[in-house]
Order: C-alpha cells, then sequence, then structure tokens
C-alpha cells in the first residue's frame, strides 16, 4: 500500500504533505505508486477532488474521523478524511499496490514499473505469495475499506492530530500556515509506520 | 495530462517543498510537472527541514504532553498583570475605544481557534468521566462531535471552553427574542476575570476589556464553520457591577445551513 | 535554618494559602498572545520586542511588589544574597508557581543568575523558524524588567539579561541579575 497524507487549511491551502509505504507485511516504508512520473499531481488531484465530499459529510457527521470518503477507481485510490474542530482536514490516499506482492514491488524500485499501467487491479486480488501469519496486516496493506484498515487509519489521524494541536499551540502559529517543523515531519512519519 | 487548474497548481508547489526522502525514489522525476517559478522562490527540502536548534536533550513542544499544564493553577495577579499590560499596550496603538475593543478582540481570536483544538484533544484522549467537553448543560457524547448546529456550539462555549479559561461555566446563554434578530445569541459572565483587575479610566466607560473574551468565542465559532461577530457589553447590576454580556450575531450563510440541517434533522 | 530553606517554606506556604490562583494555561496563552503581537507590530525587530517586553514587566513589577509585601508581610533583606532566596523562592512562586535555582555568585556578591527548570511562560512555545529569532528574540524578557521594576521600588537598582534559553537551543535558561547600586537617598525611614 502506498499513502499520500495532506493536510489543507479550512480554505483549502496546503499545509503538509508527505508520501510514505506501508511497514505492515515487511513493507520498507517507501511509497510505489503505479505511475511514479505523475503520483504527486495525481495524489493532489483526486484529493482535491475529494474536497466535496469532506464538505457534504462534514455538516451530516459530527465525528473528527469520517472514516473512508472517496474513491478514485481509475487509479485505485481511496481517501479517508479526519477534520479538526478548527476547521483544517487531514486526507489520506491509499493506494493498494498491484498483483505483485510488496516484496516484488521492492525488487521493481519505484521505477517505471507502473507506468504500463496494466488495467487497474484493486486491492482484494492481493492474496498473492502472502503467507497465512500476514493476513492481518495484509487486510490493511490490501483492503483499504475493510474494519482493520479504517481502524488503522483513525489511530494514524489521532496520532497525527495530537502532533498538530501541539503545533497549532504556539503562539507563533498562525491558521493557515505552513507545517516546515521537521519534528513534526519525523512524527507523522513515525506514525505512518506504527498504524499504516 | 490536462494543465491543473489553479488551485492544484498552489498545492503543485507547495508539495515539492515538502517532498521527504522517504518519498524519494517516487519523487525523483516530479520536476517535469513543477513550473520554473515555483522553484525559483520555494525551500528546497533540505531548507524546509527545520532550520531550530533543539537543546540537547532534544526536547521540543513535540515532546511536551499536551495535557501537562491541564490542572496548573498560575497567580491570579499575575494574569491580571500581564492582560493589564496587553490593554495598556493595545491601547497606544489605537484611535478610540472601538478600535481598541477590536484590537482586544482581534487578539483573542487566535487563542480561540487554539483552544478549540485543545479542548478536543482532551477530550479524546481523556477519560470518560473528566471529559473536558462534557458540558453539565448538555448531554455529554462520546466520542466528541465538532458542532454542527448552532445549539452544541453554544454549550461548547458556555460550558467547557468556559471551564478551560476559567474554571467554571458562564452565567447564563440566551437566544434573542426579537423576532427581528433570530441570529443573536447571548452568553453572561457575571464577574468577568478580565475586568477584575483592570480599572478603566471614567473617560473610557464604555470600554469592556472582555472584548479579548469576545475574540477568543469569535474564533471559537469562526474555527468550528460558524461565522460570527460577538461582542461585548456592560450590563450592570446591583449584585454584580462588571457583569457582561457576550453577544454572537451569526452570520446570513450560518442561519441558512442552519434551516437545512434542521430539515435533513442533524442534531 | 538556611535563609534559603526559610524562604522556600515561606514562598511554599504563600502560595498554598494566600495566592488567588487561575487556569496556569489562561496565563501562558496570554502571554505568548502578546510576545507573538509584538513580534508582528515590531515586523520582526527582536531587539525591539525585547525592549518592549522589558517595558512591559518594568510596569508590572513596580505595581506587584506591592501585592508581594502585602502578601508575604516580610522585612528588608540583609543582603543581595538573601534578596536573590526571596525572589527565587518566595517571588517567583507567588507569582509563577516556580522557584529558579540561584548559583553562580560572582565572589562579590553582587551577581547572580537564576536557572529555570521550568518556565509557564513558555509552556507550548516553539520560536519562528525564521533564522534570527532564536538568535534575537528573547521569549520570557519580560521577567528582567519585572525584577528590575519591583526591586527598584525597594531601593535597589539591578539590571537583568537572559544568557541562555532553552528555546533558542541552549540547555539551560538562564537570567543574570547584577546590583547596581542601593539607591540610598530615598531611603524611607525603617518600618517597624
Amino acid at each position: 500500500m502506498s499513502y499520500y497524507f495532506t493536510i489543507l487549511s479550512p480554505t483549502d491551502v496546503p499545509l503538509f504533505n508527505i508520501a510514505f509505504g506501508t511497514s505492515k507485511s515487511g513493507g520498507d516504508g517507501i511509497a510505489r505508486f503505479r505511475f511514479p512520473d505523475t503520483a504527486q499531481y495525481m495524489n493532489q488531484f483526486i484529493i482535491h477532488s475529494s474536497l466535496d465530499m469532506v464538505e457534504e459529510a462534514q455538516w451530516m457527521n459530527g465525528n473528527m474521523y469520517l472514516k473512508h470518503i472517496d474513491t478514485y477507481p481509475p487509479a485505485s485510490a481511496y481517501i479517508s478524511a479526519f477534520l479538526t474542530p478548527s476547521g483544517a482536514r487531514f486526507l489520506l490516499l491509499h493506494q493498494p499496490p498491484h498483483a505483485a506482492g510488496p516484496n516484488a514491488n521492492a525488487g521493481g524500485g519505484g521505477g517505471g514499473g507502473g507506468i504500463g499501467g496494466s488495467s487497474s487491479i484493486l486491492g482484494g486480488s492481493f492474496a498473492a505469495g502472502s503467507s497465512a501469519a500476514r493476513a492481518s496486516a495484509s487486510s490493511i496493506a490490501a483492503n483499504p475499506t475493510s474494519p482493520q484498515t479504517e481502524e488503522a487509519v483513525r489511530q494514524f489521524m489521532a496520532e497525527v492530530y495530537e502532533n498538530y494541536v501541539k503545533t497549532v499551540m504556539n503562539p507563533f502559529y498562525r491558521q493557515g500556515m505552513e507545517i516546515r517543523s521537521a519534528v513534526f515531519r519525523s512524527r507523522v512519519t513515525a506514525a505512518g509506520r506504527k498504524w499504516l | 495530462m490536462a494543465q491543473p487548474p489553479p488551485r492544484h497548481a498552489t498545492m503543485l508547489s507547495l508539495s515539492n517543498s515538502n517532498s521527504n526522502s522517504n518519498s524519494h525514489s517516487n519523487l525523483s522525476s516530479t520536476t517535469t510537472i513543477s513550473t520554473p517559478q515555483t522553484q525559483t522562490h520555494l525551500p528546497t527540502p533540505s531548507q524546509s527541514s527545520t532550520g531550530l536548534r533543539v537543546p540537547s536533550n532534544r526536547k521540543t513542544i513535540y515532546d511536551r504532553h499536551l495535557n501537562r499544564s491541564r490542572n496548573a493553577e498560575l497567580s491570579r495577579a499575575s494574569f491580571a498583570f500581564l492582560f493589564g499590560e496587553m490593554v495598556t499596550y493595545a491601547q497606544r496603538r489605537v484611535t478610540g475605544i472601538q478600535d481598541l475593543e477590536r484590537r482586544l478582540n482581534e487578539q483573542g481570536y487566535p487563542l480561540g481557534l487554539r483552544l478549540l483544538d485543545l479542548l478536543f484533544y482532551r477530550t479524546v484522549t481523556g477519560s470518560s468521566s473528566s471529559s473536558a467537553l462534557s458540558s453539565s448543560s448538555s448531554t455529554s457524547a462520546s466520542p466528541p462531535n465538532r458542532p454542527l448546529r448552532i445549539l452544541p456550539l453554544l454549550h461548547l462555549i458556555h460550558g467547557p471552553l468556559w471551564r478551560l479559561l476559567f474554571t467554571r461555566p458562564a452565567d447564563a446563554l440566551e437566544h434573542s427574542v426579537s423576532p427581528d434578530t433570530p441570529n443573536e445569541y447571548m452568553i453572561t459572565d457575571n464577574d468577568p476575570l478580565v475586568n477584575t483587575y483592570i480599572s478603566v479610566p471614567k473617560e473610557m466607560s464604555m470600554l469592556n476589556c472582555a472584548a479579548f473574551v469576545a475574540g477568543i468565542i469569535e474564533g471559537v465559532c469562526d474555527g468550528c464553520g460558524f461565522e460570527a461577530k460577538v461582542t461585548a457589553h456592560n450590563q450592570p447590576t446591583e449584585m454584580w457591577p462588571s457583569r457582561t454580556i457576550f453577544l454572537l450575531r451569526f452570520g446570513e450563510s450560518v442561519m441558512e445551513r442552519e434551516k437545512v440541517l434542521e430539515r435533513a434533522g442533524v442534531k | 535554618m538556611s535563609s534559603t530553606t526559610k524562604a522556600s517554606r515561606i514562598g511554599e506556604e504563600l502560595w498554598k494559602t494566600r495566592v488567588d490562583k487561575v487556569n496556569a494555561e489562561l496565563v501562558t496563552l496570554t502571554y505568548g498572545t502578546i510576545v507573538a503581537q509584538l513580534c508582528q507590530d515590531y515586523d520582526g525587530n527582536y531587539q525591539e520586542v525585547n525592549k518592549q517586553l522589558e517595558k512591559m514587566g518594568y510596569n508590572i513589577g513596580m505595581r506587584l511588589i506591592e501585592d508581594f509585601l502585602a502578601k508575604s508581610n516580610i522585612g528588608r533583606c540583609a543582603n543581595f544574597r538573601e534578596t536573590a532566596d526571596m525572589i527565587s523562592k518566595v517571588g517567583f512562586r507567588i507569582f509563577l508557581n516556580i522557584a529558579p535555582t540561584v548559583t553562580n555568585w560572582t565572589s562579590d556578591n553582587n551577581q547572580f543568575s537564576l536557572v529555570f527548570d521550568e518556565n509557564p511562560l513558555a509552556d507550548f512555545v516553539e520560536l519562528p523558524d525564521d533564522g534570527r529569532a532564536q538568535d534575537e528574540l528573547w521569549f520570557s524578557n519580560i521577567l528582567c524588567g519585572v525584577l528590575r521594576g519591583a526591586l527598584e521600588m525597594v531601593q535597589m537598582q539591578i539590571e537583568a539579561h537572559f544568557v541562555s534559553d532553552v528555546l533558542r537551543g541552549d540547555d539551560a535558561t538562564e537570567m543574570r541579575v547584577s546590583l547596581v547600586r542601593y539607591i540610598e537617598d530615598e531611603m524611607p525611614p525603617e518600618e517597624e
């Protein structure tokens, strides 16, 4: 699974973003999106396309964690959202790996593997090569809408939220400022490694 | 690939500065989609990693538990002295009472945004019994919900926010009775802490330093997506000489949404 | 009993029994707001911000000393060493519920350091990452002014400045306090 996480201000200004890969099922934490050349642009595009869904859900559901709110089938990208009470949006895009397992992927590196763009393969087919021992972890890696995944993402979001609150409590932080702290980044990375 | 609309373009430029080592393998080719201008004035990844020095124990704000000072106390006099200096300083830079109140309001506003996040964080992590958001006047809900309607928002301010700031709830919460102003609500504090030690000169008798608190309230409302103007007004009674009413006036869009949500059955 | 221990006990006792309290975070956040506002108003001229903070502190100190004397009911200090203990163990205890360590005396007993293990004013704070704030801004500079103002009211002219701050990446937060002179001329008749 590859992840793209972004924090947007209430007026959609990007404050922070980061790409990473799963650390479960022997994953090495490195993002391998299917179309590496355009992944960054695509991820941002997909996330922004989901904002309408977020804005709709925002007023029907008072939870901070809105769970999986949108899917973009062409890239088999899944979006989960978390809203802070002060209006910032945490959005996580997850993209299951190709049919090949993470280890096979690792061999291919982030190179041109995905560019050929074989027909979209949804996460459900990621069974090949998984040993039984990996079953629970791989359900996070492979099935973006399973309850286990929702829970893992919730934990991730909560941990990021804690660090976000620490950021905004600083009297020098003003709403809408980009979050540039390296410590914050490392905390998000650690949360990703721990839960995703 | 189609040209990105402007909103996406800003995304791009920022993310470029934010690329991190973890995603390096993917981002190595991103230059192909970033425009030259964005590259020139954006920090490189190495610059975007903070240049702040930290003590040798490497402690930063991220190492400090957010609940550490939750129940800590300081002297009331210290607050009064600091707040007094804040008002005096603001006074030097303004032209009149309204201007001064506006400035105090503006200083309170970002505090409201901060306190909102802090309150919710504490409820997420706090034990359910001492949940920071459980309000005596509202049914305590856990996990905490972002307020979607005006009433829960007001309860949040009247209860949890007031308790966090002043260790007690506000004294009253009312809705305007006038049919002309259904968007007006009032929160009363009989004895605002911010007015306790502040002696206002006679020629400024209209001044209410609780404008600072009004700003905090405004920040909370705005943060939650309820655009509002909040003002503080002196309403002394014999028993409560510094009694203050905070008048909250919600914007048109909020009232519109309120109707929609009402029909949709959102509470 | 050493004067330090005695001062500690007085401070603790006063904090428990004589001090009206408020939520510490209200004080912390209010102070943070003041400093952030100054930095904005002076457009990142941190020297000027330091100066303004010191001035604010001076104003506070001149008024705060009354409160201090009324609460503590302690008489004149015998020497500057005793004054230092009173500042640290009673003054800071009453107003900020901390007692910075008094240390690094010069041999003439006219200069000492206050080392802060804790500083409630700086909770939640990270200085701006602009390449200058950590070299120029003394976030808690108001405290220097408070000491100067308060001590001036009891006939001591002092000079105080920070020499290090954990917010700047230093390992300790330390303020240097020097006695300039006793203001003999205006010495009021000995009370009691």
